[in-house]
């Protein structure tokens, strides 16, 4: 519950920090984050694959996504 | 007349340079519209192949993949991956390392049954008990190692699908569905998530939901938790579900950095025990195993994690730098840290060193052994997974652009785990033994991607 508590504040002030005029850029200024290099996910499959073998190997799983794993993972 | 024709021919080589410049400059226009990651009205296919090996002759698996997605006009998405994984190897069973030879009993399939499910391979030998005329499956670990299931044989094939829509300009739905089968377990999920743009699309907003089903179906059935490995058949399949929700944000920093926050939270309810392993019960003063139990894990788990992620764009290279904190209620905390870099080497080849270090709390139940005549705990693992150990991959992925809408990549890969491998106060000879020893693997990784 204290973990939950703090992350919603960190998530409140990233927005309210937004709003602010330091942070972000305006529509002209995206040419270096419109490139393929930039997107969160550029290899979607080497992402797949990396979630399902750490998933089975180790105790933890999910953060970039949703956690489960759809495998019984011998 | 000489002197016009001369003129002329400058008039049309110059002409020839400039035509030859404004094609070199199109061209890198072209170059550089291509990088922008538009891929509305396009249709793009990413198929790609693993090869995953563990030392010590353990689990093998090749794994191909193919991805579709397509992108309307519009801005909406359809995707489309199907996954199939084929698995053979050993893996480690839980019990103890001991000074002399080890046997275990599981069931066998009778003699004219294909014995190709999670189990079988060659190293098993196949007895028949006298006075009971029950069948078992036999097999040994050696003095001193580790002991390995005798290797299991399976395969798995997974589909996802998922669409998202724009509402409006700032607002997307998406809707997700997911299924994997094995011959011991399935696996079904459904997922819908709802995205906001705020502040003129610098700042994301995302919420999503997942429903997950999963029923693990052993080829000789449940054993009942804590009791002696044997021989005979188990009980009926089991099954488990899990709710998720994902939080996030995703906030652009400035020109160069892209930041994503999420907080993820999964409940999950049923049996969640592994049915193959078990834990040894010894002497609390020799050390020597009495007998073996199957394992037993909690009904009910808690996981969370906090997800940071980080696009910084330096120079000509774009570094990926994140971080995620998790912890569960069987208490295991973990950390993971990836970086890695890409890096142009022309204007079609690429190169991404990349490392990744993970860390991780053993479980509450978690034990390598369990002590003959101390009362037996409701819960008790020794499955690796669940123990205290750190993990390192080292791994660099090479890209190379055919066309502006093609493109094959390369990623290769060293993953070592390394924990404590030997067990303090351990009884007797146990003292000596080394209990972990870890999943040390490689992995080659090789993909096409095709737009059009």
């Amino acid at each position: 519950m204290k973990m939950t508590k703090s992350l919603l504040a960190v998530i409140s002030l990233t927005v309210l920090l937004s709003g602010c005029s330091g942070v972000g850029v305006k529509p002209w200024e995206r040419d270096i984050m419109a490139t393929k290099a930039m997107q969160l996910n550029t290899q979607p499959n080497i992402t797949a694959f990396h979630d399902h073998n750490y998933f089975s190997k180790e105790g933890s799983s999910g953060g970039r996504t949703f956690d489960g794993g759809g495998c019984g993972c011998n | 007349m000489q002197l016009k024709k001369r003129k002329n021919g400058q008039v049309l080589k110059s002409l020839g340079l400039v035509t030859a410049n404004l094609f070199m400059a199109t061209h890198g226009m072209a170059q550089a519209i291509d990088d922008i990651a538009n891929e509305l009205g396009t249709t793009s296919l990413d198929t790609a192949l693993l090869f995953y090996q563990e030392s010590g002759d353990r689990v093998r698996a090749i794994e191909p993949v193919s991805s579709l997605k397509i992108t309307g006009e519009n801005g909406n998405v359809l995707y489309a991956r199907v996954t199939y994984d084929s698995l053979t190897g050993a893996t480690p069973n839980g019990a103890a390392p001991w000074t002399g030879t080890q046997t275990f009993t599981t069931p066998a399939p009778p003699p004219d049954e294909d014995m190709s499910v999670t189990s079988a391979s060659g190293r098993k030998t196949y007895v028949t008990i006298p006075g009971t005329g029950t069948r078992v499956a036999q097999y040994t670990a050696a003095a001193n190692e580790l002991p390995l299931d005798a290797g299991f044989k399976d395969t798995r094939y997974a589909l996802d699908l998922g669409y998202s829509s724009l509402w409006d300009t700032d607002t997307t739905t998406s809707f997700g569905l997911s299924g994997s089968k094995e011959k011991d377990f399935t696996s079904y999920s459904l997922n819908a998530a709802i995205s906001q743009a705020l502040f003129d699309k610098n700042t994301t907003l995302g919420l999503g939901l997942n429903l997950e089903f999963d029923t693990s179906d052993p080829q000789y059935g449940i054993p009942t938790p804590m009791t002696e490995m044997n021989g005979l058949l188990k009980g009926p399949s089991d099954s488990k579900t899990v709710t998720s929700i994902n939080a996030g944000i995703t906030q652009v920093m400035n020109r160069i950095w892209l930041f994503q926050l999420n907080y993820n939270i999964g409940w999950s309810n049923g049996y969640q025990t592994d049915p193959y392993k078990i834990v040894s019960l010894v002497n609390p003063v020799t050390g020597a195993p009495v007998k073996y139990l199957y394992e037993s894990r909690p009904d009910s788990r808690v996981r969370q994690s906090v997800y940071m992620g980080n696009k910084i764009a330096l120079g000509s290279t774009v570094a990926d730098i994140s971080l995620r904190y998790y912890h569960d209620d069987w208490g295991i905390n973990s950390i993971t840290a990836e970086v890695s870099d890409r890096i142009p080497i022309s204007d079609r080849l690429f190169i991404e060193p990349e490392a990744r270090y993970y860390t991780q709390d053993a479980a509450d139940f978690f034990n390598y052994y369990l002590l003959n005549g101390s009362t037996k705990p409701e819960f008790a693992s020794a499955d690796g997974r669940l123990a205290k150990f750190n993990a390192l991959t080292l791994g660099v992925k090479l890209g190379y652009s055919f066309t502006p809408d093609s493109e094959v990549y390369l990623v290769a890969e060293d993953y070592k785990q390394k924990g404590d491998a030997k067990v303090a106060g351990a009884p007797g000879a146990l003292a000596n033994e080394t209990f972990f020893s870890g999943v040390h693997a490689a992995s080659l990784m090789m993909g096409f991607k095709y737009r059009f």
